[in-house]
């Protein structure tokens, strides 16, 4: 350590104290969280689970009459069902990405990975919206021809101006606030990435 | 290989890799563990194709590199772990120094150091990075004289 262009990091380095966790604790925290895993994804598929069988009991108890109530039933579902497949999807691609790849190979595939979150958050959000709106005035198209003009007028224009305040404020909102995160997440993967060029 | 054996060989190697990375004790303990979760995880799919050591540090760097996103989305440690044994910080301000000072380089920087200072072969080094090995060496060299010059700053020598 006297010599001015060799201090010794190796040795500095190798000096700091470490404590090795008790083993069993380890393997108790990976039973922790598979349990945590399964959890979440029970409750999802509860979820939809609940509100399709909902759904189905509407159409079976009231007996719809239209057309246009049974079309928006079948695209008020698929609209959930297949927001959850795409986000669930999603999910599972990014719990697997490859971790024993090189750092640079593994850095591209985080990038990847972040572009495409950011594509979905922004046009599967859009996407689920309008198919809900479309299927809920749809469904209730029937119920209101039996409702007085007035009446009809008003469920419309309720159920449509709380799609548009999600339309045109609370999804943007919040479009902007996930697009900020991963935007910034992809700079600094890729402001890393640039270290290794 | 067992787990336990690879467990006890390399938890202390790999904890000082992620304390280079993010210079704090306990996240350092918690990106460790993390690090032996998915080690515990994958270890049947390991085929000889590398040696051992270069397959668990490319676990142990690629998951110091996750956190980063981590870092924004969750509070520290989410699951608190009862250590066998007090935490401990070292004592002596050099070593506390060089851990500092080689949190503050570039990610990539804090990892090849870390794999240096570690006696990793430059060859494996490069294989855990993605970089040729007459990269690896260029890079090492700069980052050793950039820690020199910090020292030698700092007065600490």
């Amino acid at each position: 350590m006297d010599n001015d262009n060799n201090i010794d990091f190796k040795d500095l380095w190798k000096k700091q104290s470490v404590s090795q966790p008790d083993m069993q604790d380890l393997l108790a925290r990976v039973n922790k969280f598979k349990r945590a895993g399964l959890r979440s994804l029970w409750i999802t598929n509860m979820l939809l689970f609940a509100t399709t069988a909902f759904i189905v009991f509407v159409w079976i108890y009231y007996q719809p009459q239209f057309i246009s109530t049974k079309i928006g039933i079948i695209v008020t579902i698929l609209a959930m069902m297949i927001y959850l497949f795409v986000y669930n999807k999603l999910l599972s691609t990014y719990k697997s990405i490859e971790t024993t790849q090189t750092n640079q190979e593994y850095l591209q595939n985080l990038i990847l990975i972040k572009k495409k979150q950011q594509f979905l958050q922004t046009t599967m959000m859009r996407f689920y919206f309008a198919t809900l709106t479309f299927g809920i005035c749809l469904y209730m198209y029937e119920y209101a021809s039996r409702m007085t003009f007035l009446g009809a007028s008003l469920a419309y224009g309720l159920t449509l101006l709380w799609m548009a305040v999600n339309w045109f404020f609370i999804l943007p909102k919040q479009i902007k606030k996930q697009q900020f995160k991963i935007n910034s997440l992809i700079e600094k993967f890729e402001e890393i990435n640039k270290q290794l060029l | 290989m067992e787990f336990e054996e690879i467990y006890k060989t390399y938890w202390d190697r790999i904890f000082r890799l992620c304390m280079g990375f993010v210079n704090d004790y306990d996240a350092a303990q918690d990106l460790a563990q993390e690090t032996f979760i998915i080690v515990w995880q994958k270890l049947e799919t390991f085929r000889n194709e590398s040696s051992i050591g270069t397959w668990i540090f490319r676990i142990a760097s690629n998951n110091c590199l996750r956190q980063i996103e981590k870092q924004k989305r969750f509070p520290k440690s989410e699951l608190p772990i009862h250590l066998s044994e007090e935490k401990q910080t070292s004592l002596e301000p050099q070593i506390q120094f060089l851990y500092k000072c080689i949190a503050e380089l570039p990610e990539t920087e804090r990892i090849i150091i870390s794999l240096e200072l570690e006696d990793v072969r430059q060859a494996e080094i490069a294989k855990i990075i993605g970089l040729s090995e007459a990269n690896v060496r260029v890079k090492i060299h700069r980052i050793k004289e950039k820690l020199t010059q910090k020292f030698k700053e700092n007065g600490q020598r």
